[in-house]
């Protein structure tokens, strides 16, 4: 049975666009134009992933997303526009796995949401492979071609909540809540320098990352592939 | 009461040269003496407290000099006579002292005004604006005014508490308002003689200030009027001819009477897709550079790792990525700035490079820190630049001789973005080709970080 998609969008040349090329990638696809006929879709017909437009004439993707999430644990991948970075943000913290900003490639869309349909159904590894990195999360060990790497306490609580989501973006505000708790303070202002840190780290090239992947103004992820 | 202890010393010490001064002199003659007291006492405190210093010395001078002592009688008719002119005399040399003393004092008073003026209009006329110069004013009008504090606001205010607002009117118009604590009093002739001056004065540079303002206004929209000239100019040709491309490869695909290889219909699609790309970075660069002009860009400053801008700044540029050698040490200290807008300048300058890049050769981004600054060099080796023309490659609508793509929007985004942030962009001399460099202010705070 063919995964169902429900795409939430107002523009109806978007719709489809991605009505067709959905179908053509083997899913099954519902469409909705508004937040209310949204709701009203996921709650009578929970669908397996959605792709939700940021900008509704009667709301926003973000009130959908957190209104989905109080039930349905269903993959949402939202559509953004340049320059509302700050909404994107506040979609991904009201669960939102992913995004993709306009105008988009179909096939990024597709990897995205093959990805997230991957990620909801596989349960957490306690040893991630990625090319010639090993993070062993239970013996909090980390190697690189099989050499270990010591990372400090902070760089490891970092890498293990990227790697108990591999793939999975995560927003600053995800990894600091992970890492440091709610409370945490100064550490927002150093996040990219632990980042940069863990890098230096464990890639080849710092400036050309394969692991530990940023995503502009968002967050970061593991890369689910090297 | 400064005045009445001065007055009763020197009351007493003339009465104590009088008393030296008696066994050689007659008496009766040495009442004149008192004039001296009285005199500074007029000069000092006024003609009130001079009268009764007259008065006052008189008496003195009848209790301990003219006998009978210690008595108020006095024996001979023409000691009465004397006191009574030299009771004239005091009062009249007092009341001259103190018309000298009040003539001088309004003088100074002048003086005072006209100075004030004068220092505000020479102030007002090297071109500082009003705005910038009201609170000098207020010092130098509670200067002239003799208070302590006073506040200038234009046009017609009303007092808040505590304060008393007097206008300040050039013929009917109310210029501005000063403000005055409650418990100040001020001179009435000083106030009308003033504040009808410095409102002239203020009208005349508050008229200057609209007019220069108008002015500049002119020179904004003139400017902007060409810059809009020349925008349009480069959008129709930019956004014209990918939509051209566009619209061509769609009729292609989507007429029924054309058989098309699955190659031939792939091709189309595809240039469908590149096109479209295309357009869109102009439009982001569009918005990028109205975001600009309108002085609407907000840095969102975070601490980075500038090898971290690079690189994300390198994947947005697809497989000419692999072109870009990176020489940034480990040792680098971070910066503060926004992310998404120095890699928009870092993309931009590694673009620019590598589009005057002779085939087959790489692009160097190599980082150099100085005490306050990180310096990034973006360096290419194609034919660079002459000097004349650097300052215009960051102008909007320029480009290089050597290059026809683009609208050369890119340079001056990247040194827009660059200035937000705190840093500058310049072309730099060098005869191996093409060289910018980007200069980004380090991170104030210690870089100190734990781990």
């Amino acid at each position: 049975m063919s995964a169902r998609v429900l795409v939430v969008d107002d523009e109806p040349q978007i719709v489809r666009a991605l009505r067709t090329s959905l179908r053509g990638a083997g899913y099954d696809v519902e469409t909705a134009a508004t937040a209310e006929e949204a709701l009203t879709v996921l709650a009578a017909n929970p669908p397996d992933a959605v792709v939700l437009d940021l900008v509704l004439p009667d709301g926003t993707g973000t009130e959908v997303c957190r209104e989905l999430r109080t039930w349905s644990s269903a993959p949402v991948i939202v559509l953004s526009v340049v320059g509302d970075e700050a909404e994107k943000v506040a979609a991904l913290d009201a669960g939102a796995d992913d995004y993709v900003t306009k105008p988009f490639s179909v096939e990024e869309l597709l990897a995205r949401l093959r990805a997230a349909l991957r990620r909801a159904d596989a349960p957490a590894e306690p040893v991630v492979e990625l090319g010639d990195l090993r993070i062993d999360l239970e013996k909090r060990a980390v190697s690189v071609r099989g050499e270990p790497v010591q990372l400090t306490p902070n760089e490891f609580a970092l890498l293990r909540v990227l790697a108990r989501n591999p793939g999975k973006l995560l927003t600053h505000g995800a990894l600091l809540r992970e890492v440091w708790g709610r409370g945490y303070g100064d550490e927002s202002h150093y996040l990219h320098v632990y980042v940069s840190q863990l890098r230096r780290k464990l890639e080849a090239d710092p400036a050309r990352p394969r692991y530990i992947l940023t995503e502009p103004g968002a967050g970061y992820r593991l890369a689910e592939r090297p | 009461m400064v005045g009445v202890l001065a007055s009763a010393g020197v009351v007493v010490l003339v009465s104590g040269v009088v008393a030296l001064l008696k066994p050689h002199v007659p008496v009766l003659s040495l009442g004149a003496l008192y004039v001296l007291a009285v005199l500074p006492v007029a000069i000092l405190w006024g003609t009130a407290l001079a009268a009764i210093v007259s008065v006052a010395s008189m008496l003195v001078f009848n209790w301990f000099f003219l006998p009978p002592y210690h008595s108020f009688h006095l024996h001979e008719s023409q000691n009465w006579l004397a006191l009574a002119v030299y009771l004239v005399i005091a009062f009249v040399v007092s009341a001259l002292a103190a018309r000298a003393r009040g003539r001088r004092d309004d003088a100074e008073q002048r003086r005072a005004e006209a100075h004030a003026l004068a220092e505000a209009a020479l102030d007002l006329l090297r071109g500082r604006t009003l705005d910038e110069e009201l609170g000098r004013l207020a010092a130098l009008t509670a200067g002239v005014l003799g208070v302590e504090a006073a506040r200038l606001e234009l046009g017609e205010q009303r007092p808040g508490e505590g304060e008393q607002a007097l206008p300040v009117e050039a013929g009917l118009r109310c210029v501005a308002t000063l403000f005055l604590d409650e418990a100040a009093t001020v001179d009435e002739a000083v106030r009308r003689r003033f504040l009808p001056s410095l409102a002239a004065l203020l009208a005349v540079v508050a008229e200057r200030s609209r007019l220069e303002a108008e002015a500049l206004e002119a020179e904004a929209l003139r400017r902007s009027d060409a810059l809009k000239t020349a925008l349009l100019r480069a959008v129709s040709h930019d956004l014209r001819s990918p939509l051209t491309a566009i619209l061509a490869s769609a009729d292609a695909l989507a007429s029924p009477g054309l058989s098309l290889e699955p190659a031939d219909r792939l091709g189309l699609a595809e240039t469908i897709r590149d096109e479209a790309a295309r357009l869109d970075r102009v439009v982001g660069q569009l918005l990028d550079l109205s975001r600009l002009e309108a002085g609407a860009v907000e840095p969102h400053r975070e601490l980075w790792h500038v090898d971290e801008l690079v690189g994300q700044a390198l994947a947005g540029l697809g497989d000419d990525a692999a072109r870009v050698r990176i020489e940034i040490g480990p040792e680098t200290p971070p910066v503060e700035v926004d992310a998404a807008q120095v890699e928009r300048v870092l993309a931009n300058l590694i673009d620019n490079a590598l589009h005057y890049s002779p085939p087959g050769s790489g692009v160097v981004v190599r980082a150099e820190s100085g005490a306050t600054e990180l310096r990034l060099h973006v360096v290419d080796h194609g034919p660079g630049l002459p000097p004349e023309e650097r300052d215009a490659l960051f102008q909007p609508f320029r480009r290089g001789s050597a290059g026809q793509l683009g609208s050369g929007l890119g340079l001056s985004i990247a040194r827009g973005f660059a200035e937000a942030n705190g840093g500058r962009l310049w072309a730099q001399d060098d005869p191996a080709g093409g060289h910018l460099v980007l200069s980004l202010p380090l991170a104030e705070r210690p870089a100190a970080v734990r781990t």
